[in-house]
């Protein structure tokens, strides 16, 4: 039981500390291959690039809008129950949450095309990992406080549970477009192949205990609550007949699924860049429309029902011959029945979390035309041409935001980037959102020759103590760019 | 020379990530949670009217029901039990001295404990009595160790007299409050 705490407590706070969807460090940081992956419609300069495998691409994000980890296990000397009372169930609301994502790109290759240079192809390989969980607050506080005390009359909705979770390895193919000097189009195509998913996203109901009309307290439970997975039993039942093949069989199952073997599904990036005046861009990007058909080893968990009782009731004269001693297994077994429990293997669409980008960008301290005159492309590359110039500084703003269970989660960015020639650029962003509002964030972009080397770091404020931190993120990545015929 | 800000630069970058860090956590305190919460239910609801008391006659247990109850000897309920009170309720409006006895019996049918209710005819308030057990009450035992409930209603008074108030009854509610320690 304590291990079982354990584990749950750490897998819940630990996630904190890990990595977030929104990439705004990354976003039209156009120096990096990676950034079309979060705008298709990126300015694009390079002849072609090649990540190198596994780590081309890394990026970890963990988030809580809510307690931090530092919150609850600082070494202070204050009793934990009351921690967690004051710091937990006194404060978080259900709309406060846990998240973690994690990508790992696997290949990622982009080329210019032969024929058209202003097409630039890319196409790669990522896994992502993305778990979601609300805090379901009115079962935390039944858990811990009860029905009884202070708690009579209260409304316990159990539709504060709610969460979502998958594993998924993504194969896609994007084509850039300079349609013009002023503006750049992109789109994706992506073939999800999911490894698992779970989601308990439509839950509602409520528990209450009143004042009986009969006896001295009632209790009623309504409750339509249904948790769906895929992909997740069969991988339990290996961990759990715990044979002396457990490693090999997960290996297996996870090298079937990320390779087209298990629940596929299909999504679109579209993206786009436009001059509206040689120093000022605008640019915007949808990512992951798209969804996944989960149809095999789909097990979904329901609960499901309304149900009142005052406990064992006797009337005379009605029950005088009632001799039953069983009523207190008769009131059990209707409860059981009036809220069934069931499994069922329906198939389902699970959507993928749509994500949207907007941004504008000033260009100022003009730095000529050199940084990229060796391009060999003539497509956004230094050299000539209104839309060629090169600029030291940028300065701009950006908004970020994704569909989530509860609803629509937005980021409010605001940025500088600075490059000092090819060699180094970078960009510091301050970015407001639920889960803080001192986010600064550092990302440079190293290019020694062709081997190009990023990293980008948020919430750098939190650095000092990690485990107070409500979000925190780190990518970072190697690539090989070429810009001439090299 | 030239490439010295950016190595600067560089280095500063480095000494930021060796610079994260973070304050001692000691994750053991998860042993120290308590989560111990209240829970309510209705427990015994019983109401006869005062014909059925009549029809069995003077001085007589018009009522005599043993039920199963294992609400609280469930082995996962009975180890975490703390504490608790049990609140019964009567009201009787008949026109009779009755008598409500509530056995609480093991699992052999013996008894461990009793609460005897003697209620005046046409009682004019809610008799309303608190039973605590745990710390400073009744051995919290009996309950974890009580699988079923004798209930018994005796009629003290005679078999004829009919009350003047509207739907004579009496009425027996009870209902519960009780502390588990889940971990």
């Amino acid at each position: 039981m304590r291990m079982t705490f354990k584990i749950i407590w750490i897998a819940l706070l630990g996630s904190a500390s890990i990595f977030a969807q929104n990439k705004e460090l990354l976003y039209d940081f156009n120096e990096i291959p990676q950034s079309l992956m979060v705008n298709p419609g990126v300015k694009t300069s390079q002849k072609w690039h090649v990540g190198i495998p596994v780590v081309s691409g890394l990026a970890f994000q963990g988030a809580t809008s809510g307690v931090t980890v530092n919150d609850l296990f600082a070494n202070d000397g204050i009793d934990f129950t009351t921690k967690v009372q004051e710091r937990l169930l006194d404060v978080m609301g259900n709309k406060d949450d846990f998240s973690t994502t994690s990508q790992i790109e696997g290949i990622t290759i982009g080329f210019r095309g032969k024929n058209r240079p202003d097409d630039y192809y890319s196409f790669g390989i990522y896994g992502e990992t993305d778990i979601i969980t609300y805090w379901p607050k009115d079962l935390a506080i039944l858990a811990f406080e009860g029905n009884g005390g202070g708690n009579l009359g209260r409304s316990f909705d159990l539709g504060d549970l709610n969460l979502r979770g998958e594993m998924i390895n993504v194969f896609h193919f994007g084509i850039n477009r300079k349609v013009s000097n002023a503006l750049t189009l992109g789109a994706r195509a992506k073939l999800y192949s999911s490894v698992f998913q779970f989601q308990s996203i439509k839950n509602s109901g409520s528990f209450t205990t009143t004042a009986g009309q009969n006896n001295i307290y009632e209790s009623t439970i309504t409750a339509d609550m249904q948790l769906q997975t895929a992909g997740v039993r069969e991988i339990y039942d290996i961990i759990d007949e715990d044979t002396g093949t457990t490693q090999k069989d997960l290996t297996s199952v996870f090298t079937e699924r990320v390779l087209l073997g298990g629940n596929l599904g299909f999504g679109l990036d579209f993206g786009f860049s436009y001059d509206l005046n040689p120093q000022t861009t605008i640019t915007g990007s949808i990512l992951d429309l798209g969804f996944i058909n989960n149809s095999k080893d789909v097990w979904n968990y329901t609960f499901a029902g309304s149900t009142t009782t005052e406990g064992i009731s006797v009337f005379l004269p009605d029950d005088i011959d009632d001799v039953n001693n069983d009523l207190w297994e008769e009131l059990i077994d209707e409860i059981d029945t009036a809220l069934p429990h069931g499994e069922n293997q329906s198939s389902y669409i699970s959507w993928r979390p749509v994500k949207v980008y907007g941004s504008i960008k000033y260009d100022f301290g003009q730095g000529g035309g050199a940084v990229l005159d060796n391009c060999g492309c003539a497509v956004n590359g230094g050299g000539g041409g209104r839309a060629l110039d090169y600029y030291r500084n940028s300065l701009g703003g950006q908004l970020f935001m994704i569909k989530r269970p509860r609803g629509v989660q937005a980021a409010l960015t605001g940025f500088y980037q600075r490059r000092f020639g090819r060699a180094l650029s970078l960009k510091g962003t301050y970015t407001v959102d639920k889960y803080s509002l001192t986010n600064i964030g550092l990302g440079a972009n190293f290019q020694l020759g062709p081997v190009n080397f990023y990293v980008l770091a948020d919430n750098l404020l939190s650095y000092a103590n990690l485990a107070d931190s409500h979000y925190a993120s780190l990518q970072f990545g190697f690539n090989i760019i070429s810009w001439n015929g090299n | 020379m030239k490439r010295l800000p950016y190595c600067i630069i560089l280095l500063s970058g480095f000494l930021l990530f060796l610079a994260a860090c973070t304050e001692e956590q000691d994750f053991s305190q998860v042993d120290d949670l308590q989560v111990t919460p209240t829970l309510a239910s209705g427990l015994f609801y019983f109401e006869s009217d005062e014909a059925t008391i009549n029809s069995e006659g003077a001085l007589s247990v018009f009522y005599s029901q043993e039920v199963n109850f294992d609400a609280f000897n469930e082995q996962y309920v009975a180890e975490r039990l703390i504490e608790g009170v049990i609140t019964y309720e009567i009201d009787n409006t008949t026109s009779k001295e009755l008598r409500l006895i509530i056995e609480f019996l093991d699992d052999a049918g013996r008894p461990l404990d009793a609460e005897i209710f003697t209620i005046e005819a046409n009682s004019p308030e809610t008799v309303v009595r608190d039973v605590p057990y745990g710390p400073g009450g009744k051995p919290i035992d009996i309950l974890a160790n009580t699988s079923s409930l004798r209930v018994s209603a005796i009629n003290l008074s005679d078999g004829t007299s009919v009350s003047s108030a509207d739907d004579p009854k009496i009425i027996l509610r009870s209902g519960a409050q009780f502390v588990f320690r889940l971990k």
